[in-house]
């Protein structure tokens, strides 16, 4: 018993020195330095000067920051209610098939999801041609005429939801897949010596069993769909008229062009407000069993 | 009651084939739209064969050296970056799932609450990090701010805590001390988490395009996205071309998630949840 509560302190610090520097080094420092400068008008190229809170103000009065959430939001509706849905059937599909095939359908359907946002947005960009493009060329065939679905303001942010559904579909499923093929299988025996239809099995057996699968996915999705602005800024780098710009391209269009950068950090450290607690909600949620020992 | 099973199964199956090929036209429109004439990537009316197979833009574009240099410095800096992070995130997993030690709660809060740091926050302010320690145009930069990864070295300690306490007794009972253990029990034992944190972190590698674009402007040292994206804006005629070298981009990813595709698809499971 003893042993158990021996301490290793040498070997412990010695192996701990690299993620504990790097993560003080890359993370830890750019991050207090990051809540210094939102209270600074600090700029590359001269004398910074203490702000106090007006950088957060401005932010928030900002209405382009204000439509890049509601694009954000916008987005986010566009891209998780559908993906889920999708996956959610799509792994009964899975389920339901034999395992030769269906081990040749998640390999498919993964692929996708390591596939980088740079060559996605290469990819849609061409489809959504406006001359040539396969998109024009499927709603030709229902009789539409031809869209120029990234550059007009009404089509721009839907099309750009499409690969990103696209990019994260297969894990989705898989995921899902997990969730289900967890659900023990006498349970839906027990409902089916009761009579129970294919319908009122799904409601009262597969979706409160599959409770936490789809809260952890929303949350995830959600988070994740929020912050994405790899494929706005390829594909139309935040146009039509910000339409496509989301919360995570703001920020980033103003690193670029902005000398005053207290602006730029202040607007993310905001958002991390809002996505920080969500985070730690998903981190509680999944951590609630198996938290820190003792 | 028979027939009907029939039915639901072969609609099973078709509706898997179909969502199946739905999820691979646009990789393998790409794939083929690299054997197509510069024309004819986009023209109507629109056609998914080329007339004629060409494998001159394939072939140019590996000639061209530009290309060939940033996936093999791009290659080169993802297995580096893949190795150190199995290496540095599966030790902080070791300590923090089997040693008992001063300070464990607060630098256990310490690696954790930097999960939950977002890129953006620090986006600028790493950079101005890096300018300060002179990193940039190096492969310092694009490797070491990602390498040590709070996430990543979760995961491994999910997959540790797992490991019986039994083993590593009869261990230390043979003398051995805790490296010895960890560097012959651990770390062979961990063959089916390092498969999917390495491929995880290879893929963060290979596939970053913001954080290179911000700190990487030698030609010499672009990497694969970045070149790919610059292609795209400068050359942006060249169609054939831009496919052929999005396809030849992908397929490192491809092959590797296929060799390991079954670790993966297992680890799903284990990352989704639990």
């Amino acid at each position: 018993m003893k042993k158990k509560t021996r301490l290793d302190n040498v070997t412990a610090f010695t192996m701990l020195i690299p993620i504990v520097v790097l993560l003080t080094i890359f993370v830890v420092i750019p991050f207090i330095y990051a809540l210094y400068v939102s209270f600074y008008d600090w700029s590359f190229y001269q004398d910074s000067e203490f702000v106090g809170w007006s950088n957060f103000s401005n932010v928030l009065s900002d209405p382009l920051f204000m439509m890049s959430i509601e694009t954000g939001l916008k987005f986010a509706l566009f891209v998780v209610p559908a993906q889920m849905i999708l996956a959610f059937f799509f792994a009964h599909v899975i389920r339901g098939m034999g395992t030769k095939l269906s081990g040749f359908i998640k390999t498919s359907i993964y692929i996708p999801t390591i596939i980088s946002g740079i060559i996605a947005s290469i990819i849609f960009v061409f489809i959504y041609d406006y001359n040539a493009g396969l998109a024009n060329v499927i709603v030709n065939m229902f009789g539409v005429e031809n869209q120029a679905w990234l550059a007009d303001a009404k089509t721009a942010l839907g099309s750009i939801a499409i690969p990103a559904v696209w990019l994260g579909f297969g894990i989705t499923s898989l995921i899902m897949l997990a969730g289900l093929l967890d659900i023990p299988e006498s349970y839906y025996e027990a409902a089916d010596l009761e009579g129970a239809g294919s319908w009122t099995k799904m409601v009262y057996i597969t979706i409160p069993l599959m409770k936490n699968v789809v809260l952890y996915l929303l949350i995830v999705g959600f988070t994740g769909a929020i912050q994405q602005f790899e494929l706005p800024l390829v594909m139309t780098g935040g146009g039509p008229l910000n339409e496509t710009t989301t919360p995570n391209l703001y920020i980033f269009n103003h690193f670029r062009n902005d000398l005053l950068v207290g602006h730029s950090i202040a607007s993310a450290l905001l958002l991390f407000v809002v996505l920080g607690s969500i985070s730690a909600i998903i981190f509680k949620v999944l951590n609630s069993e198996k938290a820190v020992d003792g | 009651m028979k027939l009907k099973d029939q039915i639901i199964k072969t609609m099973m199956y078709a509706t898997g084939l179909l969502v199946a090929v739905v999820a691979l036209f646009p990789l393998a429109w790409m794939v083929i739209s690299g054997f197509k004439a510069k024309t004819e990537v986009l023209s109507t009316p629109f056609r998914f064969f080329p007339k004629d197979w060409m494998f001159s833009n394939y072939s140019s574009i590996l000639e061209d050296p530009m290309f060939l240099k940033s996936m093999l410095v791009t290659f080169t800096g993802a297995v580096i970056f893949a190795v150190l992070s199995l290496i540095i995130n599966s030790m902080a997993a070791y300590v923090f799932a089997r040693l008992e030690f001063r300070f464990k709660r607060t630098l256990w809060v310490f690696v954790i609450l930097t999960m939950f740091v977002p890129g953006m926050a620090i986006l600028l302010t790493s950079f101005i990090v890096v300018t300060k320690m002179h990193m940039l145009d190096t492969m310092a930069v694009l490797i070491l701010p990602g390498v040590a990864s709070a996430g990543h070295m979760f995961f491994i300690r999910q997959f540790y805590l797992n490991i019986p306490l039994a083993l590593e007794e009869a261990a230390f009972i043979d003398g051995a001390n805790r490296w010895k253990i960890f560097t012959s029990i651990f770390f062979p034992m961990s063959y089916p988490v390092f498969v999917i944190v390495g491929i995880g972190s290879y893929l963060g590698y290979w596939n970053s395009f913001v954080w290179p674009t911000m700190t990487i402007t030698n030609v010499d040292m672009f990497q694969i996205m970045q070149f790919l994206n610059t292609f795209r804006s400068e050359r942006s005629t060249e169609m054939g071309l831009l496919m052929a070298g999005s396809t030849l981009a992908a397929i490192p990813t491809i092959i590797l998630f296929l060799i390991f595709q079954k670790y993966i698809i297992k680890g799903i499971k284990i990352s989704g949840l639990k």
